[in-house]
């Protein structure tokens, strides 16, 4: 069980997150939604360890998670990706799913000069798994294409791919379908389900209702950094609250 | 002529292990480093320093290929917090002060008058350890470059939040490679000190910082054969610039200050049309049938 609990966050005088308290278990997808501005990627960011809260508590299974350290966070088995793709635009699809790879002894120093046998067992051993998570993503037909060169929808299918390397126990995505042509967004869906059911925990940010009704199985909505309620999304969609703070006030209320 | 053959090869060969040295550092990790001519600086002055006080070589070599990596951590250290620009001054910086520093200190440094090293006197002799050590930095430079950590540097220089929510520490990897870049450039400097005979500090300011990086640029930043390519193109033009001198009546001064104003042309020119350089960094093709 991923759990944030009692987050609050300001920026100056700008209350980003007032006492917000989620919980994402294993082996279900659980949705973040709510308007602009909500305070949904900021908590996000604050689980991912880019921010720090000013007060809450972070776990993951009964571990407090590091606070304010990404690569602590990564490390501790959370898997993040953004909305905007960040990848390695200069290397080939290929690369960006090896430097996924954890734990590399090729990126140590004295392993890289004494031990070049050992470094190249575990290249190999990665290179083997980046194949396969490629052809799962179907990215296979462009290993080596310039990562950069990619669709927008393809970057996010990669980004995925990278973090699934280290096989999180938990996916932080941010917006994952937006901006994706409908195929791809088809692939995701059917991704995120494989994904759950191989027991990891998913928290999934997106504006796409389509998608957060069908692979979602409780959602947060968060509004003016407060969460405003929770539930299925059967629950969700039916709630007045909710309907008001996307929609506005009724005209003759 | 063979002469003049043997003498710009070494020199190449010196300034191309300082071409290898930042290309690690700015080709590869995108440190934006102004100062790399301070561990050149810091090797040449151990071998100085070194001999002025009566030690063997190998001691002042030591002493260079230690205290370069110790500065690096320490000329590093407030930037971790800090954005990439601030590299480039505190880098700057740095190499300034420790320029400053054995001006003003005669005793221990010579101060400008600098001081005398053993030099080696057959320049066949010169070349040959200048090519060597060369040939042992190109070999760790093309390691790292083809390795997994090279990969990750390269991943630091395109996106540091990428890399660590890969779960990487960025400034662990950005100081590994200065401290191996630092150690280099102290062998060169070593090596250059007991070619030339003799360190002063009016070898080591901003101009000669600004040759390595023109070398770079022109060469392919995070390319290693490019790199020296683009040292032997620069060193080669600022030697034969002091022939066209002898051939056409300029004042010495003027040839040099037309010197470096055609390194700078080289710069603007290569930041317009061909950023990547020369010889650009290669893809790495992965090749499934292989695995």
């Amino acid at each position: 069980m991923l759990s944030a609990t009692d987050i609050t966050l300001s920026f100056g005088g700008f209350m980003a997150l007032r006492g917000v308290t989620i919980e994402a278990k294993p082996g279900t997808v659980t949705g973040l939604i709510g308007p602009n501005g909500s305070g949904k990627s900021t908590l996000l960011n604050v689980i991912g360890g880019v921010y720090v809260p000013d007060s809450g508590e972070l776990t993951l299974g009964n571990l407090p998670l590091p606070i304010g350290r990404p690569d602590k966070v990564a490390q501790a088995g959370i898997g993040r990706t953004f909305q905007v793709p960040r990848l390695a635009h200069r290397l080939t699809v290929f690369q960006n799913m090896l430097a996924g790879e954890r734990d590399h002894c090729g990126e140590r120093i004295a392993d890289l000069l004494l031990r070049p046998g050992k470094v190249k067992a575990q290249e190999k051993q990665a290179s083997k798994r980046a194949t396969a998570m490629l052809e799962r993503l179907g990215l296979g037909h462009k290993a080596n294409d310039y990562a950069g060169s990619l669709s927008g929808g393809q970057q996010k299918l990669l980004t995925m791919g990278m973090l699934l390397m280290s096989d999180p126990a938990a996916l932080l995505l941010d917006e994952p379908a937006a901006g994706v042509n409908p195929v791809l967004i088809e692939q995701q869906v059917a991704l995120l389900k494989a994904l759950r059911d191989e027991g990891r925990i998913i928290i999934l940010i997106e504006h796409n209702m389509e998608m957060i009704a069908n692979v979602c199985d409780h959602v947060f909505v968060l509004d003016g950094g407060q969460v405003i309620a929770e539930g299925t999304p059967a629950e969700i969609r039916g709630n007045e609250t909710v309907i008001r703070s996307y929609l506005g006030q009724p005209a003759n209320s | 002529m063979l002469d003049f053959a043997v003498y710009s090869i070494t020199i190449i060969a010196v300034w191309s292990i300082l071409a290898l040295s930042l290309n690690i550092q700015f080709g590869m990790t995108g440190l934006v480093n102004f100062g790399q001519i301070l561990p050149f600086a810091l090797g040449a002055y151990a071998a100085g320093i070194a001999a002025s006080l009566g030690y063997p070589w190998w001691i002042g070599a030591l002493a260079g290929l230690i205290a370069a990596p110790l500065i690096a951590l320490l000329v590093i250290m407030p930037a971790q917090r800090l954005a990439q620009d601030y590299w480039a001054l505190i880098t700057l910086g740095a190499a300034e002060i420790f320029r400053l520093t054995v001006l003003n200190t005669p005793a221990l440094t010579g101060g400008a008058d600098g001081l005398i090293v053993p030099r080696i006197i057959d320049p066949v002799l010169a070349m040959t350890v200048a090519v060597a050590v060369l040939i042992v930095t190109f070999l760790l430079a093309q390691r790292i470059s083809s390795s997994p950590y090279g990969r990750m540097l390269r991943v630091v220089r395109e996106d540091e939040i990428l890399a660590s929510t890969l779960g990487r520490s960025p400034i662990r990897y950005q100081a590994s490679v200065s401290v191996i870049a630092w150690m280099m450039a102290a062998a060169a400097g070593v090596t250059y000190a007991h070619i030339t005979g003799y360190v002063a500090p009016s070898s080591f300011t901003v101009t000669e910082t600004f040759i390595i990086w023109t070398a770079v640029i022109l060469g392919g930043p995070g390319r290693n054969i490019g790199v020296i390519f683009g040292a032997a193109i620069i060193q080669l033009l600022g030697v034969s610039s002091r022939f066209i001198a002898q051939w056409i009546d300029l004042p010495p001064d003027l040839i040099a200050n037309l010197r470096l104003a055609s390194f700078g042309l080289v710069l603007v020119l290569m930041f317009l049309y061909r950023p990547q350089g020369l010889i650009p960094e290669a893809k790495q093709v992965h090749d499934a049938e292989r695995d």
